[in-house]
């Protein structure tokens, strides 16, 4: 990949981030969050983006961000209070930067919505009318203004002030502590001294070295600087602009009594010497005139030229410092860079300059940021986990090996293998870590989905966000975008009525939906809850009758009603929207639920709401297993499923009808299934042993089986893969003597119990 | 489709040269042919995990390499019975569909080169094959039957079903 694809991929990546933070943000400040924070982050968010997509050349992206960005500053510096502002508009503006965001990703253009925009100037324009504002002081300077920019604008102030025009703007220069003289002096009163020409050109670093123009040339004593000129002439063309990179060289004309040494021992600190050259003008009576008289009479240009030169340097700067989106660079915007406390600071300290420059402090926090992050394709870490997975292998297969030494080199052995499997846990668990993410990244996309469809279904939805910091691994989090869609889209449109409804039912005219993930028996469980009218089960078990996937005369449960949803090709609403009513969601759902071996339920109560359950295994790589053995078989059972083991001698078994067994286990009764039985396990069986394990629903179960092997971390192995689901089992692990092991999904084990041994052909066969 | 896949995959293999090399393996008395195109491996017998509930023709799971795969019984799928494992029996690892796949079978005898033209079409479905057979090459000797693997997959052990649907 080419670099600048390759640093267009990361903005994107960034902007996905930012976009996230955006959102929230907004949502919090919507939510009636008062702190400036909030303002702050959604404003940087925006703001990065918008310097971003100006470096990539996003126009559209850019313009709109620009006009977003100046809403929100209005927030921030209070002139709109929080209270009045729009956050509705604002969270549409996001997503419509998301859009737009996503158009530039694609290379595409998205169409920038000129209500938006309209509405957003408005904001602005509220603003202006206010009459008791404008008055006041400009905006604080935030810390992240951009720096750098208003740095160089203030840089034009002085040269505007220095010429000896002391145009609108010179009042605004005397603010920035760069000017103490009456600017007019300058050129109509000769001083004593001699005239000097220092010519600056800088190495490229200058920035990274976190020099800025304006702090060298500072250091020179303001009032004694006749002229400053920048010659542009050396920066690269676009393609290869490195915007780190200065390519700015100064020309500053003083008439001083300083000699050229102390000139030179004034940019000690700020400049190498084969940077600048300064030169005492010969004639300095003769030399000087020119200057002094050509002064006046160029001033209104010079300064002209040099604010077009700047802004059109600005603008190819425009990425990094952020310039381009502004129509016009005035050197009048310069006052809201430096504190007045700057300039004076700065030959104190002139190492350590109080405002780098833009371009600086990006990469300095970039570096800042590296440090504490890093960026790794996700390849590499599957690479390093399925190299780690096969160690685990390996290390289980040392174990049997060790165990048929000789004693006194097996008890010497087994110590290091010992500690052998204690790192490698380790190692496995810090590898799983790294891909660990919390659900948040897929629970942020939902806000706006809710938005959207809430606008087109005509309905008012409130989203309760919890637990979204519950950590799972990144190959679950990519699966769950979009059952997690479906389920919303499905209680959008299905179960939350309208407001009209709501009311006439009794109810908030606001719906509510909770999305909800919590860690439970090893798994990720995500509950969307909404509290509209349920499952029509009438109408449900109606079409599915007309459809022949229910007899005529079938009785059904009213939960194997609501289980209906999941029936591929059903759909109760009456028109075909956009949203849902497809009748292809919930089945599909289901299935690539299931294939993840996951599973989904619902529960619903009719006028009171619906509430869709997913369960998922919290990673799709390793999982800490009980090994069994039931008859030649062995299988591996998730620990997270077991609650406890117990001999089956000791446990009192009643039977029931239909050969089904219970025990009585802490006062519940509890179903018995003898693994053997269920999964047809070949060679003869002696259960012993009796795991009393627990089901997604919260109940438990006893297994019988014939011994428990020992405990150890399987590496899961796709069945599907290779072969297609396999009834009783989620997957494969190998073991220690190469041999593969189902693992059993207590579950779907249940479900093969309770429908009888031979599990129908389909499951077996390939796609296709 | 089955079979259009396998004509494909024939005949991507076999672009230009009006011949097909053909590795041919041993059941009982039979002999089987396919695509060396499609053969990964051969390797020795290796014990299988069962799969509950599977299909009689499949044998079970195992492990090559960390990969798991299923390993489908030929003669099963033929319906002569199954078959006693020993050392010596063999275990074909194949690529079928987007599958990897092994077929057991009692040894691999060859690897021969075929003109395109000496493989004739099946005859009209013999009772015992259900529709595996893709073609039929005879030799100097034998009768090769080219078997089309993905129909070996899906509906080898599909045998009684199939007798019931039709009575």
């Amino acid at each position: 990949m080419d670099p600048l694809a390759e640093l267009k991929q990361t903005f994107f990546q960034e902007c996905e981030e930012l976009l996230g933070a955006l959102e929230q943000k907004l949502q919090l400040l919507d939510e009636g969050s008062s702190d400036p924070e909030d303002v702050n982050a959604a404003f940087r968010a925006i703001h990065s983006i918008k310097g971003g997509a100006g470096a990539f050349g996003c126009t559209e992206l850019v313009g709109f961000a620009h006009v977003f960005e100046a809403a929100l500053d209005h927030l921030r510096s209070g002139r709109v209070a929080l209270e009045d502002a729009p956050f509705t508009l604002f969270l549409r503006c996001s997503d419509a930067v998301a859009d737009l965001v996503a158009a530039a990703r694609n290379d595409e253009t998205a169409p920038v919505r000129p209500d938006l925009l309209a509405a957003l100037e408005q904001v602005g324009q509220a603003k202006a009318a206010a009459p008791a504002a404008p008055a006041e002081a400009p905006p604080a300077p935030a810390a992240d203004a951009p720096v750098g920019i208003a740095a160089l604008g203030n840089l034009l102030a002085m040269v505007d002030a220095k010429m000896g025009t002391p145009a609108p703007t010179a009042s605004a220069a005397a603010n920035d502590g760069w000017d103490d003289d009456e600017p007019a002096a300058v050129a109509s009163v000769r001083k004593p001294g001699h005239d000097v020409c220092i010519k600056i050109t800088p190495e490229a670093d200058l920035f990274r070295r976190v020099i800025e123009p304006r702090v060298a040339i500072g250091i020179l004593p303001a009032d004694e600087i006749v002229s400053v000129s920048c010659d542009l002439s050396h920066v690269p063309a676009l393609e290869t602009l490195d915007v780190t990179d200065c390519h700015m060289r100064f020309t500053v004309m003083m008439r001083t009594e300083l000699s050229a040494d102390e000139i030179v021992s004034k940019f000690d600190f700020t400049l190498a010497n084969e940077e600048f050259e300064v030169e005492v003008l010969a004639d300095s009576e003769a030399a000087a005139e020119p200057v002094a008289e050509a002064a006046p009479a160029s001033a209104p240009e010079v300064p002209q030229n040099v604010a077009a030169d700047l802004s059109a340097i600005l603008a190819r700067l425009g990425p990094a410092t952020d310039a381009a989106p502004q129509p016009d660079i005035q050197p009048a915007a310069a006052p809201v860079a430096a504190p007045a406390a700057a300039a004076p600071a700065v030959p104190a300290a002139p190492a350590a300059p109080r405002t780098p420059a833009r371009p600086v402090s990006n990469e300095a926090a970039a570096r800042q940021r590296q440090a504490v992050s890093v960026r790794v394709d996700l390849d590499r870490i599957d690479r390093l986990m399925n190299l780690v997975g096969e160690i685990v292998i390996t290390q289980s297969m040392l174990v049997e090996c060790v165990r048929s030494l000789p004693y006194d080199v097996y008890a010497k052995t087994a110590e290091g293998i010992l500690t052998l499997s204690r790192q490698t846990r380790e190692l496995q668990d810090h590898v799983m870590a790294v891909r660990a993410q919390p659900v948040k990244a897929v629970f942020q996309r939902m806000p706006r989905l809710v938005r959207e469809l809430a606008q087109t279904l005509g309905k008012e939805v409130k989203l309760v966000l919890e637990g979204e910091n519950t950590e799972v691994d990144k190959t679950i989090i990519e699966e769950l975008a979009d059952p997690l869609t479906h389920m919303i889209r499905n209680s959008m449109d299905h179960g939350v009525e309208t407001p009209e409804e709501r009311i006439a039912a009794g109810k908030n005219p606001e719906g509510t939906i909770r999305l909800i993930a919590e860690h439970r028996a090893g798994r990720i469980v995500i509950s969307v809850t909404d509290d509209g009218r349920g499952i029509g089960r009438d109408r449900l078990l109606a079409k599915a009758r007309s459809r022949g996937l229910v007899g005529a005369d079938e009785k059904l449960a009213p939960e194997e009603i609501d289980q209906l949803i999941f029936a591929a090709g059903l759909s109760t609403a009456d028109a075909v929207s956009d949203i849902s009513g497809r009748g292809v969601g919930m089945d599909v759902v289901r299935r690539n639920v299931e294939s993840l071996g996951g599973r989904i339920s619902v529960d619903s109560e009719p006028g009171r709401g619906c509430k869709f359950t997913l369960a998922l295994p919290l990673t799709l790589a390793v999982l800490e297993g009980m090994v069994i053995r039931c008859g030649d078989d062995r299988y591996v059972i998730p620990i997270a499923s077991v609650i406890e083991t117990q001999h089956l001698a000791n446990t009192p078994i009643e039977h029931l009808t239909f050969g089904q067994e219970v025990l009585r286990w802490r006062g519940e009764i509890t179903p018995l299934h003898r693994l053997g039985a269920v999964m047809g396990s070949a060679g003869t069986r002696d259960e012993n042993i009796i795991i009393i394990a627990e089901t997604e629903r919260g109940g438990n179960v006893g297994i019988a089986v014939d011994e428990i092997v020992g405990q150890q971390q399987v590496v899961v192995k796709s069945l599907e893969s290779n072969y297609g689901a396999v009834a009783g089992a989620s997957a494969a692990t190998i073991l220690g003597d190469g041999l593969v092991a189902l693992i059993l999904d207590v579950d779907s084990m249940l479900r093969v119990a309770a429908s009888g041994t031979r599990q129908p052909v389909p499951e077996l066969k390939l796609a296709g | 489709m089955s079979l259009q896949l396998s004509e494909k995959h024939f005949t991507s293999a076999q672009p230009e040269s009006a011949a097909r090399r053909i590795v041919t393996f041993r059941v009982g008395d039979r002999t089987f042919g396919i695509d060396v195109g499609m053969v990964r491996e051969i390797k020795g017998w290796q014990a299988t995990t069962p799969l509950p509930h599977a299909a009689p023709h499949v044998r079970g799971v195992l492990n090559l390499r960390g990969v798991i795969l299923a390993v489908y019984d030929l003669r099963t799928a033929i319906g002569l019975g199954s078959t006693e494992a020993t050392a010596t029996h063999v275990i074909v690892v194949v690529d079928v569909e987007d599958k990897t796949a092994g077929l057991l079978v009692d040894s691999v005898s060859d690897i021969v080169d075929v003109p395109v033209s000496a493989v004739r079409p099946a005859p009209d479905l013999e009772r015992d094959e259900h529709g595996l057979i893709e073609g039929l090459v005879l030799l100097d000797t034998e009768i090769v039957a080219l078997l089309d693997l993905a129909a070996v997959i899906r509906d080898g052990g599909d045998n009684q079903d199939k007798q019931l649907r039709v009575a």
